[in-house]
């Protein structure tokens, strides 16, 4: 596994960050008490909502339909529904009777190979933390970073409980969030039928070589999401009263010939 | 098959493949909707311009942002004009190993299968699958979905192209700050930890792990149709750290071995089944599942102990 810190060099590190969570991870009768937090965050450019007349803050407020009056959190309840309009009832309390009695304990049951974990399983990722006990923390760390292994429990968060894996990330303990089986799409759903579209050889031989050709090391820095920042440019021109040009679509070009388009290809990268 | 949600082509150097995009993630939770306690009538969410206090129409609604405390106001029409032009492209721009990119850069992961069955598309997918199957990489590019443009990684997996967006640098917190203190621990202490998690080690198949929290939603959902009474567990008790580590580790390590659960202590010493009392009602009730223990539906914690002692 990549180490996340070594492929980010000059990355700001003096933020304190806020724990969201705290409980104790055990294996067999080693407890290890942990604090969460959060390991990715969202950088999208976020807008709040405003009247075009007059700039003000849009609200949204809850209504009933049928009373044509704005409705409390506090006077609403939770419907499931099994057919059109008709609803089994559940109060907010009820919905927590399904979060489990596992509390504030990550039990990790079996240890897994890490690598052997397909990502696509992989949902949210949080940073444990080392709380108290702290010798108990660094010792999990060494061995599952010694053993490349990934220990797999339960997780309760916000009355929801979750399937995780634990493993070594650099200097930190990770937890993630996963997937469950029936929630990940196979392969054989696709029925994808190419047994009759055998690639040529010689196909093969020059896609390796374009391949080969844009072969680089990953390194995350050198993607920036020029998106955000056209957004963000596009905040400042406005700031400054600029007129914005609305541009038009453009469509891409299709290629019919695949080993004059590979073959061409390859003459512009040796450019 | 799951529904396109996007469609374009994946394009490696200047050969385009014509693909299709979708979800390789299904929600199957439990959704509820929000209802007026009084009438069971479902919420509605209106917009009101908080300064009239009235009602206000989407068509009336604008972008704002605080820019230095300066309101900054965009339209969609405005926002358009910034996406990026080759909307119906996945170009890609670099391969890299598979190996060196860490799952935390992840998002959601997609399909991307072949869109229409020409020969030429469906040849040039299958020879994007084959070589980066074959060579272990992973293929970097941008493209752009609804008014957002993604960094994605495409590779194989079970013989098909998984698009997997990707989240920037910047959005991947540093691990330097996250508290990890404690001692460098002794060698004799890792290879003791290292050598229980061998003993728990097992090959990982997801098929293993079931949602049991969706599963205990449908029973709650289901009992409450049936107008039986909701009970709401009290959660166990975080355990206490443990004093002496080394000696724990032993303990556990012998209790895997020993064919007891590795939380078992010895102290408990109520016959073999002592550390049923340790566990949780969930993992109580999972046990008992797997036993096909009649009745662990209605059980409680201490009636679902007694019936495994059985």
């Amino acid at each position: 596994m990549a180490e996340v810190e070594k492929l980010r060099p000059g990355y700001a590190t003096n933020m304190a960050p806020r724990s969201i969570w705290n409980g104790t991870i055990t294996f067999g009768l080693v407890n290890v008490p942990i604090k969460l937090y959060t390991a990715t965050e969202s950088k999208t450019v976020r807008f709040s909502e405003v009247h075009v007349k007059d700039g003000a803050k849009i609200e949204h407020r809850r209504w009933c339909p049928k009373h044509d009056v704005e409705v409390d959190y506090d006077d609403t309840v939770k419907g499931y529904e099994v057919s059109a309009d008709s609803y089994v009832v559940l109060e907010k309390d009820e919905v927590k009777a399904a979060a489990g009695d596992r509390g504030k304990v990550v039990h990790l049951e079996e240890f897994v190979e890490a690598a052997a974990i397909d990502p696509v399983f992989y949902e949210k990722t949080y940073y444990a933390g080392s709380r108290e006990a702290e010798d108990a923390y660094r010792l999990l760390h060494a061995a599952l970073r010694e053993s490349g292994r990934a220990g797999i429990g339960r997780f309760t968060f916000h009355d929801r409980e979750y399937l995780v894996a634990v493993r070594a990330l650099d200097d930190v303990i990770a937890l993630h969030t996963l997937r469950f089986h029936d929630e990940v799409v196979d392969g054989d759903e696709l029925e994808l039928d190419l047994g009759r579209a055998k690639p040529r050889p010689k196909e093969v031989e020059m896609a390796s070589q374009l391949v080969d050709s844009l072969q680089e090391d990953f390194e995350p820095e050198s993607y920036e999401d020029s998106y955000r920042d056209a957004v963000l440019d596009l905040i400042g021109r406005k700031g400054r009263g600029e007129e914005i040009d609305l541009l038009a679509e453009e469509e891409p070009e299709q290629g019919d010939d695949l080993a004059a388009a590979l073959q061409a290809s390859l003459g512009k990268r040796r450019r | 098959m799951p529904r396109a949600l996007w469609s374009g082509s994946l394009s490696f150097g200047l050969v385009n493949v014509p693909v299709q995009l979708m979800s390789a993630a299904r929600d199957l939770d439990y959704h509820f909707h929000e209802l007026h306690a009084g009438d069971k009538v479902r919420i509605e969410q209106r917009r009101f311009c908080s300064k009239e206090d009235a009602e206000v129409l989407w068509e009336e609604i604008a972008h704002s942002y605080d820019l230095d405390g300066k309101q900054v106001i965009v339209t969609d029409e405005e926002l358009a004009s910034v996406e990026p032009r080759k909307t119906r492209t996945i170009e890609i721009e670099a391969f890299v190993e598979l190996a060196d990119v860490d799952p935390i850069y992840f998002d959601h992961p997609y399909v991307l299968v072949p869109a229409g069955d020409s020969e030429g598309t469906l040849r040039a997918y299958r020879l994007l699958v084959e070589v980066m199957d074959k060579t272990e990489r992973a293929a970097l590019g941008r493209f752009v979905m609804r008014t957002k443009e993604y960094l994605a990684a495409v590779r194989v997996r079970e013989g098909a192209l998984l698009l997997t967006t990707m989240r920037f640098h910047d959005e991947v917190r540093p691990t330097k700050p996250v508290p990890t203190g404690g001692r460098k621990p002794a060698k004799k202490q890792v290879d003791q930890a290292a050598a229980l998690i061998e003993a728990l080690a097992t090959d990982w198949d997801p098929g293993n792990y079931e949602d049991c929290y969706r599963e205990r939603l449908r029973r709650v959902i289901d009992s409450k149709r049936k107008r039986r009474k909701i009970e709401v567990p009290t959660p166990q008790t975080e355990p206490e750290p443990v004093p002496d580590l080394m000696e724990a580790l032993q303990q556990a390590v012998e209790n895997v071995r020993a064919g007891r659960d590795a939380r078992s202590r010895p102290e408990g010493d109520d016959g073999a089944d002592g550390e049923l009392d340790e566990l949780s009602r969930d993992e109580l009730y999972e046990r008992a599942q797997e036993r096909k223990i009649a009745g662990r539906t209605k059980m409680s914690k201490t009636e679902l102990v007694e019936a495994l002692r059985e």
